[in-house]
C-alpha cells in the first residue's frame, strides 16, 4: 500500500486541530457537551486510523515515511515528521489507547462542569504525544514535549477548585513537618515545575548538539554522533551534556529524583491518571531513551582514532548511570506501593517502578558499548520498547478499573473497598487479567516483557541492577497481590456509602479491551518477538540498525527465570494466606510495634524524598525569597529614604530658591551639575 | 544595500498617531462615540507599522533594510532617518500590536478609572488629554526603535519620558506624584547618563550617527577612536540604560512606577519601554564597544543572571499583583540581559526576539489585571483573589499564556527566545566542564525560578478557593477589556507560528552586530 508522506504529519496534526476547533467553539458560546466529546473521539480516532495506516506501511514496506518542511531555516527548525520502526510502534500503540481512554472519558466526565476544557486538554496531550514520538526536528520534538508538560499540567489540575474529595494523600498528615496531601492546584503545579527542571537541562543537551552539527534533525545528529560525541570527550564535557540532556527523560518518565510529581498526579481524573501512565507522558521520556541510546552507542564505538577509548568510556559510565537510576527507581517505588492505602496511588508508584525497568534495560544495553556487542545491545533496546508496550496496555486497563472503582465507592481509600468481586465480575477478571501481567506471570505479556528487561542487565553484567530488578519483581506481585485480593475478595476495612455495582459498557468495554490485550500479546508473544524485530530492524542510528532475531526476544524457561517467577506465585499465595484464610490484623500489628511502624512510615511517606526536597529546596527558596526582599527593602530605603533625607536637608537651606518638591529638584539638578562637570573634564583632557 | 521606500511610511507611521492625539485633545471627546471613535482610530495608526512589516516582508525586504527617503545631514550631528531592519523589527512589532490593542482596551479601562477619580473627589483631565500622551508615548516609542542617530534617539527618548510621567502624574495610582515624581527623576538619571556618553561620543566621532545611511551597517568599534576615554564612554552608555531597563541595583523605581501607572500605561511601560533600552545596547553599545565588552563580558552575564532570580523571587513574596508584574519585569530584562552579554549573535538575536515575547506576554498580563481592577473595584491584591478561574475562565486562560510567554513554553514566542538565549549562553561558556556545570546550574535555577512565580502566581489567583467576599461574587464581564487582550493572544500564537521572517532576519542583522561569535 502507498501511502502519502503527508499523513505522517497528519497523525499528531488532528488532534491539534481538534484541540483547535474546541477552542473556537469555546469561544464561538457553544457549551453542549457532545460538541466536546465528539469533537475529541473522532479527531483521536482520526489520528488511530492514520497512525495504523502509516505505521502498517512503515512495518510492511520497510521502508520509514518522512515528511518534511521549513519552519525557521535560520534556527534549522523544520517541521519534519519521520516514522521508522520505533516510531510507527510509538504512534499505533499511543493513539489507540489514548482513543479508547477517550472513550472512557466520555462516560467518566459526563456532565462534569469542567468539561469543554478537559477534552480540550486531553486532545491536545495526545497530539503533544504524537509529535514527540514522530518529530525528526530536535525543537519540534520539544514542543510536543512542553506540550504534554502543558497539558499534564491542566489535566491534573483539573479541579483546581480544591475541595478534599480530589486531594491525594491522607489530609493532616505531616511528614517532617512536611505536609503529605495535595491539592489538585497543588499536584499541577508540582507536575510541571518538576519536569521543567529537566527539560532545561535537555535544552542545554540540545544546545550542545546544535552548536557542534548545525543542525536540528535527530537524523543528521546521529549520523555526526562519533564527531560530536568526540569533540565533547575532549573538552571533558561528554557525560555532562549527555546527564543534562537525559534529565528531561528522567524528570518527564518520573525516575529518581524527580519522581515525586507523579505519585501525586493523582489528583486529576482517573482518566488522566490513565493517558499519563500509559500513552502519554511518562512514556515520551523513556521514548526518549530508547530513540537516543542507539545514536549515543553508535556514536561511542564509531568514535574516531586517539579519543574512541575515551568516549566509549564516558558513554559507558553514562549508560551505567541511566541504568543505575532505573534500578533503583524501581525497586524504590516498589517498596512504597506495598503500604499504600489509595487504589491509584499504588498503581503510581507501580508506573514509576515499571519504567525504572525500562530505563534499567536501556541503561544496560547501553553498557555493553564497552564490549561493542550490538546484537545485545540492539535486543536490550527492544527489550525496554517490549516493556513499554505491554506496561501501556496493562496499566491503562489498571488505572481506567481503579477509576470505577473510586467512582462506585466515593472514594479513593481501599480501606473502604472491598468485594468487589461479588458484584463485578467482568471488572474482577479484567482486574486479574491485567494485574497478573503486572506481576510478571506467565502467559501475561508483562511476564515476557520483564523477563526481557532484566535479561538485558543480566548482559550487561549489572548484577545490583538485576537483583535490584528481580527483587523488585517479588514486591510487584506482593502490591499487586494484595491490592487485588483487599478490594475484590475481603470486606472492606470501612462501609462504603454507596453500594458497589458493575460499569456501564462505555466504560467496562475500553479496559476489558485493553486487559484482554494484555493477555492476548501473552499468548502470541512470539508473534510478538518477531513484531518488535522487524520495527527494530526499521530504526537507524547512523548506519547503526537495530537488528536482532525474534528468537532473541523471546523468553526461554532458565533457573533465574523459573527462580523469579516462584517467587513471584509465592508472594501472592502468601497474600492470600495472610489476608483470606489468617486475616492478619495489620493495623494493630502496627500499633503494637514501634519498629514496624517506624518502617511502614517510612515507606508510607515516600521515605522522606518528598519531605526533604520540600526542607532543603522548597522552603530553602521560599527563605530565600523572603531575603531578598529584605535585600529590596534596603535598597528602596537606601535610594527613597536615606538619599532623600540626605538632599532635602540640603534643600532645606536653599529652600527660598525653590517650589514644589525641593528635595526631588535639588537632587537632580546637583546630579545634572555632576554630569555636567564630568563631560567637560572628558572633553578638556 | 538598503531599501529606500517610495514615500515617508516610517514618518508617518511616528506622526500619524500624534495628530490623532492633537486632535482627540482639540476636540475634547466626551460622548460614547467620539472616545470609541478615537480610540478606533489611534487603534488603526498604531498597527500601521505591523503591517507595514508584513508588506515589507512579502517584498522580502526585512532583512536589507528599509529606509525612509525623508532623511537629512547636518555637519556634527550626523544624518536623522528613520528605518526598519531585522533587528528593530520584532521592537516596531512589539511596539506597534501592544500599542494599538491597548488603544482599545483604554477606553473602557481609563473611562472607568476617570469615573472613579471623580466619585473620590479629584479632577482628572479627560479622555482627550488621555490619547494626545498615550500616542504621543506610543508613537516616540516607534521613533525610538526606527532611529539612525543618537541626537535622534535621546529626542525621541525624552518624548516618551514626559508623556509617560504625565500619564502617571494624571491618572495613576496610591501617591501618584510622588511616584511620578521619583519615576521622572529616575528615569533622567538614566537618560542623563547616557546622554553625557551620547555627547562625547558625538563629540569626538563629528557625528551622532550609529548607522550609516543610506547603506544601514554599524557604524562599528570606536574604541581605537576614543582611546582611553572609551571605557569610560561605555560604561556612561551602559548605566543609562541599565537604569533604564531596570537591571539588579538600579531596579528600585520600577516597581513603583509600573505598579501604580493606570494600567494600560504599566502593559505599555513594563515590556516595551524598558526592553527599549536593551534594543539600544545591541543596537549602538555592542557595536560602538565589542573589546570593551568582551573583557567584561562574565560580569555582565552574571549582572544578567543575578537580575533574572532577584527579581523572581522579590516577585514571589509581592502581595501586590501589579507589584508582582513589575518584579517579574524585572526578571525578564536579566534574560534581555543575558542574551546581549554573551556577544554572540544567537544570543543577541535572542534578546532581541525577547523584546517582542516580553511585550506580548507582559502586556496580556498587566491587561489581565487590569480586568480585575476594572470589573472587581480595584481588586490588586493577590491574597484576596483564590479560585477566579472558576468565575473568570477566559481571563484565566488568557493569564496562561501571558506566563506561558514568561515561561518560555510553546505555543508561544518564548520558546524561540528562550532557545537563542540558551544557545548563546552555551557557546560561550561551553569550554570546560567547570565553565559547563556553572552555567548550567545557573540556567537551572534561573529559569525554574521564573516558571515558579509564574505558576504558584497562576493557582495563587485563580486556583483554589476564593480568599474575599469580592472574589467570591466575582463574573467575568466579557467586555472590550477581554476581547482586546484576547486578540494580543491570537496575534501571538499566529506570531509562534509564523516567526520565521522575523528570526531569520534578526539572525541576519544580529551576524553584522556580532560578526565574530
Amino acid at each position: 500500500m502507498m501511502v502519502e508522506p503527508v499523513y505522517a504529519t497528519l497523525v499528531w496534526a488532528v488532534p491539534y486541530l481538534g484541540a483547535g476547533l474546541m477552542a473556537l467553539l469555546y469561544l464561538a458560546g457553544v457549551r453542549r457537551e457532545a460538541a466536546y466529546t465528539l469533537t475529541s473521539a473522532a479527531s483521536l480516532l482520526l489520528a488511530a486510523l492514520l497512525a495504523t495506516i502509516v505505521g502498517y506501511d512503515v512495518l510492511s514496506s520497510g521502508r520509514p515515511v518522512l515528511h518534511e518542511f521549513t519552519w525557521i531555516d535560520g534556527l534549522g527548525v523544520k517541521v519534519s515528521t519521520y516514522v521508522d520502526g520505533l516510531s510507527a510502534v510509538m504512534i499505533m500503540l499511543v493513539s489507540w489507547l489514548s482513543f479508547l481512554i477517550g472513550v472512557y472519558s466520555i462516560g467518566y466526565m459526563k456532565g462534569d462542569w469542567g468539561l469543554p476544557r478537559y477534552f480540550f486538554f486531553f486532545t491536545f496531550f495526545v497530539g503533544s504525544m504524537l509529535l514527540v514520538v514522530s518529530a525528526d526536528n530536535l525543537l519540534l520534538l520539544f514542543i510536543g514535549w512542553e506540550g504534554t508538560g502543558l497539558a499534564s499540567y491542566a489535566l491534573i489540575g483539573h479541579w483546581y477548585t480544591d475541595e478534599e474529595e480530589y486531594w491525594v494523600g491522607v489530609p493532616g498528615r505531616k511528614a517532617l513537618g512536611v505536609p503529605m496531601y495535595f491539592e489538585p492546584s497543588h499536584s499541577g503545579l508540582r507536575a510541571i515545575l518538576f519536569t521543567r527542571v529537566g527539560d532545561i537541562g535537555m535544552l542545554i543537551g540540545m544546545a550542545a548538539m546544535y552548536l557542534l552539527t548545525g543542525s536540528l534533525s535527530i537524523h543528521q545528529i546521529a549520523a555526526e554522533a562519533p564527531v560530536w560525541m568526540a569533540t565533547l570527550a575532549k573538552y571533558h564535557l561528554l557525560q555532562l551534556v549527555l546527564l543534562l540532556f537525559t534529565m528531561g527523560a528522567l524528570a518527564k518518565s518520573a525516575q529518581f529524583p524527580f519522581h515525586e510529581w507523579l505519585v501525586t498526579a493523582m489528583t486529576g481524573p482517573t482518566p488522566v491518571s490513565a493517558l499519563i501512565h500509559a500513552a502519554t507522558m511518562v512514556k515520551a521520556g523513556i521514548y526518549l531513551v530508547l530513540r537516543f541510546a542507539p545514536i549515543f552507542y553508535y556514536g561511542a564505538i564509531n568514535a574516531p582514532g586517539p579519543l574512541h577509548d575515551i568516549v566509549v568510556h564516558d558513554t559507558y559510565q553514562y549508560f551505567t548511570i541511566v541504568a543505575g537510576l532505573g534500578a533503583i527507581t524501581a525497586f524504590m517505588m516498589a517498596t512504597m506501593a506495598i503500604v499504600s492505602n489509595e487504589f491509584k496511588l499504588i498503581l503510581a508508584f507501580s508506573t514509576a517502578s515499571q519504567i525504572g525497568y525500562m530505563f534499567l534495560a536501556a541503561g544496560a544495553a547501553g553498557m555493553l558499548v564497552e564490549e561493542a556487542n550490538t546484537l545485545a545491545f540492539s535486543a536490550g533496546v527492544l527489550s525496554g520498547l517490549s516493556h513499554l508496550m505491554s506496561h501501556a496496555v496493562f496499566k491503562a486497563a489498571l488505572f481506567l478499573i481503579s477509576g470505577w472503582a473510586i467512582h462506585v465507592v466515593h472514594s479513593r481509600f481501599i480501606d473502604k473497598m472491598g468485594d468487589f468481586a461479588k458484584y463485578m465480575k467482568v471488572t474482577a477478571i479484567a482486574m486479574w487479567l491485567a494485574g497478573l501481567s503486572l506481576m510478571g506471570i506467565p502467559p501475561l505479556s508483562g511476564f515476557f516483557s520483564k523477563e526481557l528487561t532484566l535479561k538485558a542487565a543480566e548482559e550487561a553484567h549489572l548484577e545490583w541492577g538485576f537483583l535490584l530488578g528481580a527483587v523488585t519483581a517479588l514486591l510487584t506481585a506482593l502490591y499487586t497481590s494484595r491490592l487485588i485480593v483487599r478490594v475484590f475478595h475481603m470486606p472492606p476495612y470501612e462501609k462504603p456509602h454507596h453500594e458497589p455495582h458493575e460499569a456501564p459498557p462505555i466504560m467496562l468495554v475500553p479496559y476489558t479491551i485493553m486487559a484482554l490485550t494484555a493477555l492476548a500479546l501473552g499468548l502470541y508473544w512470539p508473534g510478538v518477538a518477531s513484531f518488535l524485530a522487524k520495527a527494530g530492524e526499521l530504526t537507524a542510528a547512523g548506519s547503526l540498525t537495530l537488528r536482532v532475531e525474534p528468537a532473541e526476544l523471546e523468553v526461554h524457561l532458565t533457573g533465574t527465570v523459573a527462580a523469579i517467577l516462584v517467587g513471584a506465585i509465592a508472594m501472592i499465595a502468601l497474600v492470600w494466606l495472610l489476608y483470606k484464610w489468617i486475616n492478619v490484623n495489620f493495623r494493630a500489628l502496627l500499633a503494637q510495634h514501634a519498629s514496624l511502624k517506624a518502617l511502614h512510615d517510612f515507606l508510607f511517606d515516600r521515605w522522606y524524598i518528598n519531605a526533604i526536597i520540600y526542607i532543603v529546596i522548597v522552603y530553602g527558596f521560599a527563605g530565600i525569597a523572603m531575603f531578598l526582599a529584605g535585600v529590596d527593602f534596603g535598597i528602596d530605603w537606601f535610594y527613597h529614604t536615606a538619599l532623600i533625607a540626605v538632599f532635602g536637608a540640603f534643600s532645606y537651606a536653599t529652600r527660598a530658591l525653590h517650589r514644589g518638591r525641593p528635595e526631588y529638584i535639588v537632587s537632580l539638578y546637583l546630579y545634572l551639575a555632576g554630569l555636567a562637570m564630568l563631560l567637560a573634564y572628558l572633553l578638556w583632557r | 544595500m538598503a531599501y529606500t521606500l517610495p514615500f515617508p511610511a516610517l514618518w508617518t507611521a511616528v506622526l500619524l498617531p500624534i495628530l490623532v492625539g492633537i486632535a482627540a485633545w482639540l476636540s475634547k471627546p466626551s460622548t460614547r462615540s467620539a472616545v470609541d471613535g478615537f480610540a478606533a482610530l489611534s487603534g488603526v495608526v498604531l498597527a500601521y507599522p505591523a503591517a507595514l512589516l508584513a508588506a515589507l516582508y512579502a517584498r522580502g525586504l526585512l532583512a536589507s533594510g528599509t529606509l525612509d527617503p525623508l532623511y537629512a545631514s547636518y555637519r556634527g550631528l550626523g544624518t536623522i532617518a528613520l528605518a526598519i531592519d531585522g533587528l528593530s523589527g520584532p521592537v516596531v512589532l512589539g511596539v506597534s500590536i501592544v500599542t494599538a490593542a491597548v488603544a482599545l482596551y483604554s477606553v473602557k479601562y481609563m473611562t472607568v478609572r476617570i469615573e472613579e477619580m471623580l466619585e473620590e473627589g479629584e479632577k482628572a483631565p479627560g479622555m482627550g488629554t488621555y490619547f494626545l500622551l498615550y500616542n504621543m508615548f506610543a508613537a516616540a516609542m516607534l521613533g525610538l526603535a526606527m532611529a539612525t542617530n543618537l541626537v535622534e534617539f535621546y529626542i525621541f527618548l525624552e518624548l516618551t519620558l514626559i508623556p509617560s510621567f504625565l500619564l502617571i502624574a494624571y491618572w495613576g495610582y496610591g501617591d501618584r506624584k510622588r511616584i511620578s515624581l521619583l519615576y521622572f527623576v529616575w528615569t533622567h538619571i538614566g537618560a542623563a547618563l547616557l546622554l553625557v556618553g551620547i555627547l562625547y561620543y558625538g563629540i569626538r566621532l563629528g557625528s551622532f550617527d550609529y548607522l550609516t545611511v543610506p547603506a544601514l551597517k554599524p557604524v562599528g568599534s570606536v574604541e581605537s577612536i576614543l582611546g582611553a576615554a572609551a571605557k569610560t564612554v561605555a560604561l556612561l552608555m551602559i548605566a543609562g540604560l541599565f537604569v533604564k531597563m531596570a537591571v539588579f541595583g538600579v531596579h528600585m523605581w520600577l516597581p513603583y512606577a509600573h505598579a501604580e501607572a493606570p494600567t494600560p500605561i504599566s502593559a505599555l511601560l513594563s515590556p516595551n519601554l524598558i526592553g527599549l533600552a536593551g534594543y539600544a545596547y545591541a543596537r549602538f553599545v555592542i557595536p560602538s564597544f565589542p573589546g570593551i565588552l568582551g573583557d567584561w563580558r562574565n560580569y555582565l552575564v552574571a549582572l544578567g543572571l543575578t537580575t533574572i532570580i532577584y527579581g523572581g523571587l522579590v516577585a514571589l513574596t509581592q502581595r501586590d499583583f501589579k507589584r508582582f508584574l513589575a518584579y517579574s519585569s524585572v526578571s525578564q530584562m536579566g534574560y534581555m540581559l543575558l542574551g546581549l552579554a554573551t556577544l554572540t549573535y544567537i544570543g543577541v538575536a535572542g534578546a532581541i526576539f525577547h523584546y517582542l515575547v516580553h511585550a506580548i506576554g507582559k502586556a496580556i498580563l498587566f491587561m489581565t489585571a487590569g480586568i480585575f481592577i476594572t470589573q472587581l473595584h480595584g481588586l490588586r491584591d493577590i491574597q484576596s483573589m483564590g479560585g477566579l478561574a472558576r468565575r473568570y475562565p477566559l481571563t484565566a486562560a488568557l493569564a496562561l499564556y501571558g506566563f506561558m510567554h514568561l515561561v518560555g513554553m510553546p505555543p508561544t514566542t518564548g520558546l524561540w527566545s528562550e532557545w537563542m538565549i540558551i544557545v548563546g549562553a552555551y557557546k560561550v561558556y561551553s569550554a570546560s566542564q567547570l565553565s559547563l556545570a556553572a552555567l548550567a546550574a545557573a540556567l537551572l535555577v534561573a529559569l525554574v525560578v521564573s516558571g515558579a512565580y509564574s505558576f504558584i502566581t497562576m493557582r495563587r489567583i485563580f486556583y483554589g478557593q476564593p480568599r474575599s467576599e469580592r472574589a467570591r461574587e466575582a463574573s467575568e464581564d466579557r467586555d472590550v477589556l477581554v476581547w482586546s487582550t484576547l486578540a494580543l493572544l491570537v496575534v501571538g500564537f499566529v506570531l509562534f507560528l509564523a516567526s520565521a521572517p522575523l528570526i531569520n532576519s534578526l539572525l541576519r542583522v544580529s551576524q553584522a552586530v556580532v560578526p565574530w561569535g
